[in-house]
C-alpha cells in the first residue's frame, strides 16, 4: 500500500514526453481534494505487477494491460476515467490507392503487415477482425514488425513501420492505430492520396485509469471528479492535454473492451510475456 | 514526397522530448508548406526553416513576443528619423549627428504616408527624433500629421526654440504631444564635457520654457563611462522640475555611433523598436547608422517590415531560450 496521503499514479515511460506530462497532472492536482504523485515504469507488465502488488493506487494502462489486470485481479480492478479518444479509438486497414485491397475479405492471399505482439490496435485486435470474417493467419502472408515490445503499441513505432512497409512494396496493406492515420491526415489530403482506407474496424477502447479495491471509493472519486475539470479552454491544463492526446477526460464505458477481451482470449495471450 | 515526409515528421517528433526541437530534411516549398501544416493540426511548432530541412519544437511554442509587456512588443512603437544634422556634435551621438552630417530629410509628404501608414499597421505611439527635428524649420508640419494619426513625442536637445520656431511650437497640440529633452546631469559640467560649452543652460533653460509653454515634458539623461553615480542629483533636479516617474528617463550610453564605449547592442540581443529613417527600417533607434541592424532599404511596405521584425525577434529568443537550456559545462 502506497498509505501516504497522495495518490500514487502509474505510467509508462514510452517517451521522454512522459516526465513533462505526469508534472504537469501532478502539479495540477497540487492542492486538490486528491494530490497524488507518479511513478514510471519501463513497460506495461511490471506496472500491472505493481498495482496488483499494491504498489500504486492507480495505474494508467494501455487496453492490453487492463485486460491483464483485470483477468489477474479476477474483475477486482476497476477502470476510473479514460481520455474522450480511448473511447472511439480504431484500427485503420491501410493499403496503396489503386491496389485493389478494399475491404478485410480482399486481405486474403495478401501481405499483411502488423505492428507489435502486445499492440491492441496494430496486432491483437486486427488478427482479431480478421479471424472473425474467416480469415486465418494462414490465409495472408504475415510482415511482422515487432518494435518496442512492452509499450504496447504506445510509441507508434511499428505502425510507422508498417506503412512504410506498403509503400516499400513490401506489404499490401497495414494495420495501424487511428492516432498514426490523424497524424497523417494533419499534413492534409494531397499527403495520403497515395493510400486508401481499406478498412477501418468499429469503435473499441484504449486506455484507461486502472485502481484497485485498496483505493477508497472516495478517494477515487475525488482524484476523479478533478480530474474531470482539467479544461482545454484553459491555457494551464491545454498543453498536458495536447501532448497527452485528449481534449476532454470521460468516465469509463466497458463495453468497448469486450472486442479485446475475446481477441486476448483466442489468442491465448499471456497475462505477462 | 509528401507521405514519406509525413511519416519521417511523425518519427521524428514522437522521438523529441517536449520543448526540444528536431530536424527534418525537406525539399523545397512544398515540403516546407506540409511541415507547417502538420505542425499546426499536431500542436507542435515549425522554429527555422533552413536551406534543406525544417526545425521543429515538439509542442506549441509560447509566443515571446506576447510575453513583452504590449508597449515593449515591436511594432507598438515607431520611431521616426526625420533628419540626421543637428546644431551639436556630442560626442557619443549615436547616429554621428553634427552640423557636417548628411542631413537624409524625410519630407512632410512621406512623413504624412508613414505615420497614416502606421497607425493602420496597428502602431500605437510615434518617436520623432535625429539629428535635431528642430532644425527643420517645417518640422511642425510633420508633427500635426504625426499627431492627428496617433500620440507623439519628439525627442530634442531643446535648444532652438526661438523666433519662427517658437512661433510654430507654441501652435502645435498640446494634449498628443510630449517633447522629449535631453539633460545628461545636474550640473553643466558633466553635459557639457560631452555637448559642448553652454548647452546645458540652454538645454535646461529649454525644458523650463516647454513646461511654461503647457507641453508634456519628459527629460531624458544619457549616462556616458565618465556619469559615476550622478543619478541621485539627476532626480533631485528632476523633482526640481516637478517631472514624474515617467517624465524621465535614464539610460546608459551605447557603443554606437561616436561612441566607442558602452552597451554593446545587436539584434540577437535587443528586443526591437522598429526605426525608419531616410535610408530604410532599422532594428532599433539606438543603432540606427549600424549596417548591421538595417532590416530593410524602405519603409514602405511598413506591416511587411513590422512582421519581418517580429519574426526575426521570435527566432532570436527561441534560439536563445534553447542554447541556454543545452549549457554545455566543458
Ligand atoms: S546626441 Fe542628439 S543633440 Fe547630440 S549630436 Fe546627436 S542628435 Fe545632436
Amino acid at each position: 500500500m502506497s498509505g501516504g496521503a497522495e495518490v500514487v499514479v502509474g505510467a509508462v515511460a514510452y517517451t521522454a514526453n512522459v516526465v513533462p506530462i505526469w508534472e504537469g497532472i501532478k502539479e495540477y492536482f497540487a492542492g486538490s481534494p486528491a494530490p497524488m504523485d507518479f511513478v514510471l515504469f519501463s513497460n506495461y507488465e511490471r506496472q500491472v505487477d505493481a498495482l496488483v502488488a499494491g504498489h500504486i493506487d492507480i495505474a494508467w494502462n494501455t487496453n492490453v494491460a487492463w485486460v491483464r489486470a483485470s483477468r489477474r485481479t479476477d474483475g477486482a480492478a476497476r477502470p476510473l476515467a479514460m481520455r474522450d479518444t480511448d473511447l472511439a479509438f480504431q484500427t485503420f486497414m491501410i493499403a496503396r490507392a489503386g491496389a485493389g485491397i478494399d475491404g478485410l475479405e480482399s486481405c486474403k492471399g495478401r501481405r499483411v503487415a502488423l505492428g507489435s505482439r502486445d499492440s491492441g490496435q496494430a496486432r491483437i485486435l486486427p488478427l482479431h477482425f480478421l479471424q472473425r470474417e474467416g480469415i486465418e493467419a494462414s490465409d495472408v502472408e504475415l510482415v511482422i514488425f515487432d518494435s518496442d515490445v512492452g509499450k504496447h503499441g504506445d510509441t507508434g513505432r511499428s505502425d510507422l513501420d508498417a506503412l512504410r512497409a506498403v509503400l516499400d512494396d513490401q506489404a499490401d496493406v497495414a494495420a495501424v492505430g487511428g492516432n498514426t492515420w490523424q497524424a497523417l491526415l494533419a499534413a492534409g489530403d494531397e499527403t495520403v492520396a497515395a493510400l486508401t482506407v481499406a478498412w477501418e474496424s468499429e469503435p473499441y477502447n484504449h486506455c484507461n485509469f486502472t485502481a484497485m479495491p485498496s483505493l477508497s471509493d472516495e478517494r477515487a472519486e475525488a482524484w476523479v471528479s478533478h480530474l474531470l475539470d482539467m479544461d482545454w479552454d484553459n491555457p494551464d491544463h491545454r498543453p498536458i492535454l495536447e501532448m497527452e492526446g485528449l481534449r476532454e477526460w470521460k468516465r469509463p464505458e466497458l463495453s468497448g473492451y469486450d472486442s479485446l477481451i475475446e481477441a486476448m482470449a483466442a489468442q491465448g495471450i499471456a497475462d505477462g510475456w | 514526397m509528401s507521405l514519406d515526409l509525413t511519416l519521417r515528421l511523425i518519427e521524428a517528433v514522437n522521438a523529441t522530448p517536449a520543448g526540444s526541437t528536431t530536424l527534418v530534411d525537406v525539399d523545397g516549398p512544398a515540403d516546407v508548406a506540409i511541415a507547417n501544416r502538420w505542425t499546426a493540426a499536431t500542436g507542435n511548432s515549425l522554429l527555422v526553416v533552413h536551406p534543406h530541412a525544417v526545425e521543429i519544437m515538439r509542442g506549441r511554442m509560447v509566443d515571446p513576443i506576447g510575453a513583452l509587456p504590449e508597449n515593449r512588443r515591436p511594432g507598438y512603437r515607431l520611431w521616426v528619423y526625420t533628419n540626421f544634422h543637428c546644431n551639436l556634435a556630442c560626442d557619443y551621438c549615436c547616429v554621428s549627428s553634427s552640423p557636417r552630417a548628411a542631413r537624409r530629410v524625410i519630407s512632410v509628404e512621406e512623413t504624412a504616408a508613414l505615420v497614416r501608414d502606421a497607425a493602420d499597421t496597428g502602431v500605437r505611439e510615434l518617436y520623432i527624433t535625429g539629428g535635431e527635428p528642430f532644425m527643420l524649420l517645417d518640422l511642425d508640419e510633420r508633427l500635426h500629421a504625426a499627431t492627428s494619426a496617433l500620440p507623439t513625442t519628439v525627442l530634442t536637445n531643446g535648444m532652438l526654440w526661438q523666433g519662427e520656431r517658437l512661433r510654430r511650437l507654441d501652435a502645435l497640440p498640446r494634449d498628443r504631444l510630449t517633447l522629449q529633452v535631453s539633460l545628461d546631469s545636474a550640473t553643466p559640467e558633466l553635459h557639457d564635457r560631452h555637448r559642448g560649452a553652454g548647452s546645458f543652460d540652454r538645454a535646461l533653460a529649454g525644458v523650463r520654457l516647454a513646461l511654461d509653454l503647457g507641453f508634456r515634458v519628459r527629460v531624458a539623461a544619457t549616462l556616458g563611462h565618465d556619469a559615476g553615480n550622478s543619478e541621485s542629483e539627476l532626480g533631485s533636479l528632476f523633482d526640481g522640475l516637478g517631472l514624474d516617474d515617467d517624465q524621465r528617463v535614464v539610460r546608459r550610453v551605447a557603443r554606437q555611433g561616436e561612441a566607442n564605449a558602452g552597451l554593446t547592442v545587436t539584434r540577437a540581443s535587443l528586443v526591437p523598436e522598429v526605426c525608419v529613417t531616410a535610408d530604410g527600417v532599422w532594428w532599433h533607434p539606438v543603432a540606427a547608422t549600424d549596417p548591421s541592424m538595417m532590416v530593410a532599404d524602405a519603409w514602405s511596405p511598413l506591416d511587411a517590415a513590422v512582421e519581418a521584425i517580429r519574426d526575426e525577434y521570435r527566432r532570436h529568443r527561441l534560439r536563445s531560450d534553447i542554447l541556454a537550456s543545452t549549457f554545455p559545462c566543458a
